[in-house]
């Protein structure tokens, strides 16, 4: 043993139990890692059970607004079926975007009865700062999946140091369905002082009940990743789905136990196309990523795989601008798609603010014809949407998922005014399936 | 109630402020023993809470939690501020192991590569075992400080210390490779100055 004079003040007998103690804990740690896991495939595959299990074949496809506060700058919607059927929803409003004053908010649909609950506030800047024992400069994206526990997570961004680049991910938990909510935590997922990881694909599960979210960074790089949490919340294991400076916010389609496809929103200039990456084995290994034959403006995505393992998704599947909202479905794994339905398009249409507002009464009209004052609504997408006298269509965040009565939710940015939401039937999507025999 | 991974995480921000009153001008004279009382007063006064949330909890939201490298390293300068706890060679091998793995570490975890190595440290039996052979050479070697890093930082990993399920965190963080790389550069303009003086 070579030890210098100086340091044999040290106590070596010491230091070498603290290393016989500290590994012998780590490797304990490893040893009860949990393992490599398969995709969990949701087992309400069947369409004919489907449609029996919701007594419903005959086409429906419904509109309606989710939130209704006016003016006020609103984003960044997602779903979750809870365990009674009812779905919950959640977005962030505030006066802008990445204001103090954002706050998440939630309201729940009802399916028996096609009514959204009232929306109320869930989480705010301040408490999130005061339960993390962080400042916090702003609040952003949520998601959220039901655990099989019953246990309702809630994924939210927050920042602070910086803009959206600098954020975090910060989980919190509740018990009854979102009625009440535990204390927040943060989520440890980037070695770089935890910048920057953001959230914004549906989470999944794995078939031994661990939970998978897909993330991405936009710091130095532009990438998707895949956090693997355990039954306690904790990170269990991370895998990037992509690198360089070009892809966010992936969206996992899983096809098999040991098969899926992500697509990811393309960032930066050509090809304007999605990209997309897929595994055969559960997500160890990822293919290199590619460009697919679906457009996207530097825009998110949403999607959900069907029974018969066609691929069903939603986007702006244009090059440019937010103003047009596509339903696509692809039933060769992701190699071709074609449009089953155009949920918005205004390309094309008056940008001064007169027509825009017009247009945008009549839209929110369209969509929820019970709507008292649909100039109101006008007015809030004048207000986020128009500077000087130009206004901008935007469509836009959408997250649709298939129910375990085989029903479709969507929901969307609405001129970043309100949150739409679409629901149809797989009656309705047959229907539309049928003018697309090739696919077949 | 606070969560102990944030007592943890809040405790270590205020040691790097309590640390850093040793730079501020003027304390250079200061007794020890008053030196002491000043920095556990500046820890007393980050970890209090004022108007609900204590100082602390600022500058951690921007930092983040710090590694046991850098507490180990902020804690030798508190309890030895004029010399330092730990002999200059062994402190320049700790430095001198940062800098380059933090060179490799830092662009590929943010994305420059396909391979991720941030992922090794959820806990990957290989990971763990390069830590515990590199913390035994440093013992035979007798560096202890090197030691106490890596098995501290192991122990903290294995039992939860901060929030951070990443053994990496516990590891390295970028302010010791901000640090580590300025200490190797400036080691190495020395000598290459001291050796054109010497021709």
């Amino acid at each position: 043993m070579n030890v210098s004079a100086g340091d044999q003040k040290y106590p070596h007998r010491l230091l070498l139990a603290l290393v016989v103690v500290a590994f012998g804990a780590a490797f304990y740690k490893v040893a009860h890692r949990p393992g490599p896991a398969s995709f969990q495939v949701r087992a309400y595959h069947a369409s004919g059970a489907e449609a029996q299990r919701s007594g419903n074949t005959r086409p429906e496809f419904r509109t309606d607004f989710v939130s209704t506060q006016q003016n006020i700058s609103t984003h960044a919607a997602s779903l979750v079926e809870l365990g009674d059927g009812r779905i919950r929803a959640f977005w962030f409003a505030g006066s802008r975007e990445g204001a103090p004053d954002v706050v998440i908010r939630t309201a729940v649909f009802d399916p028996a009865k096609n009514t959204w609950s009232p929306e109320r506030s869930i989480v705010n800047r301040i408490d999130t700062e005061h339960a993390l024992l962080r400042y916090v400069k702003k609040i952003g994206n949520p998601v959220a999946q039901l655990a099989p526990d019953g246990k309702l997570w809630l994924y939210y961004v927050t920042v602070s140091l910086g803009g959206w680049a600098g954020s975090s991910i910060t989980a919190v938990a509740s018990t009854d369905d979102g009625t009440t909510w535990g204390k927040p935590r943060r989520l440890i997922t980037s070695p770089f002082i935890n910048i920057s990881t953001l959230i914004k694909g549906t989470p999944f599960m794995y078939g031994d009940g661990t939970m998978g979210l897909p993330v991405y960074h936009e710091f130095i790089g532009k990438f998707g990743e895949l956090l693997r949490i355990g039954g306690n919340g904790n990170i269990i294991a991370k895998q990037r789905l992509s690198y360089g400076k070009s892809t966010l916010q992936p969206v996992v389609l899983i096809t098999g136990p040991e098969h899926a496809l992500v697509l990811m929103r393309r960032s930066g200039n050509s090809p304007k196309r999605v990209i997309s990456t897929m595994t055969d084995d559960a997500g160890q290994h990822w293919s290199a990523s590619r460009p697919t034959s679906l457009a996207n403006p530097d825009a998110a995505i949403s999607g959900v795989v069907l029974p018969d393992g066609k691929m069903l998704v939603v986007l702006n599947n244009i090059e440019d601008g937010r103003a047009a909202l596509s339903l696509v479905v692809s039933a060769d794994g992701g190699a071709t798609w074609k449009t089953v339905y155009q949920l918005e398009d205004q390309r094309g249409q008056p940008t001064d603010p007169l027509h825009f507002g017009e247009i945008s009464a009549e839209l929110a009209r369209a969509t929820d014809p019970g709507i008292a004052d649909p100039s109101a609504y006008a007015k809030s997408a004048q207000r986020n949407k128009c500077v000087a006298q130009h206004c901008d269509y935007e469509f836009s965040y959408p997250y649709l998922i298939r129910t375990h009565s085989g029903d479709f939710d969507l929901v969307y940015t609405w001129n970043r005014s309100f949150i739409k939401h679409v629901r149809f039937n797989r009656a309705w999507l047959d229907q539309r399936l049928e003018n697309y025999a090739e696919l077949h | 109630m606070p969560n102990f991974t944030d007592l943890t995480g809040l405790a270590g921000v205020a040691v790097a402020a309590a640390a850093a009153v040793s730079l501020l001008p003027g304390t250079a004279k200061l007794a020890r023993s008053r030196l002491a009382v000043l920095q556990a007063a500046v820890f007393l006064l980050m970890v209090v809470p004022f108007g609900g949330m204590p100082a602390a909890a600022y500058l951690r939201g921007m930092t983040g939690d710090l590694s046991i490298t850098t507490l180990v390293l902020l804690s030798c300068a508190m309890l030895s501020p004029r010399k330092g706890c730990a002999a200059d060679r062994q402190r320049q091998v700790l430095l001198s192991l940062v800098a380059p793995a933090a060179l490799v570490f830092y662009p590929m975890a943010l994305g420059a590569e396909a391979y991720d190595p941030y992922r090794l440290g959820y806990g990957t039996v290989q990971f763990v075992a390069v830590l515990l052979l590199l913390a035994l050479a440093a013992w035979l070697r007798g560096y202890a400080m090197i030691v106490l890093c890596i098995a501290l930082a192991a122990l903290g990993w294995a039992s939860g210390w901060y929030e951070s399920g990443n053994l990496w965190d516990y590891l390295i963080d970028p302010f010791v490779a901000i640090y580590a790389l300025a200490a190797i550069m400036n080691t190495f303009i020395r000598t290459l100055l001291k050796a054109g003086r010497g021709g």
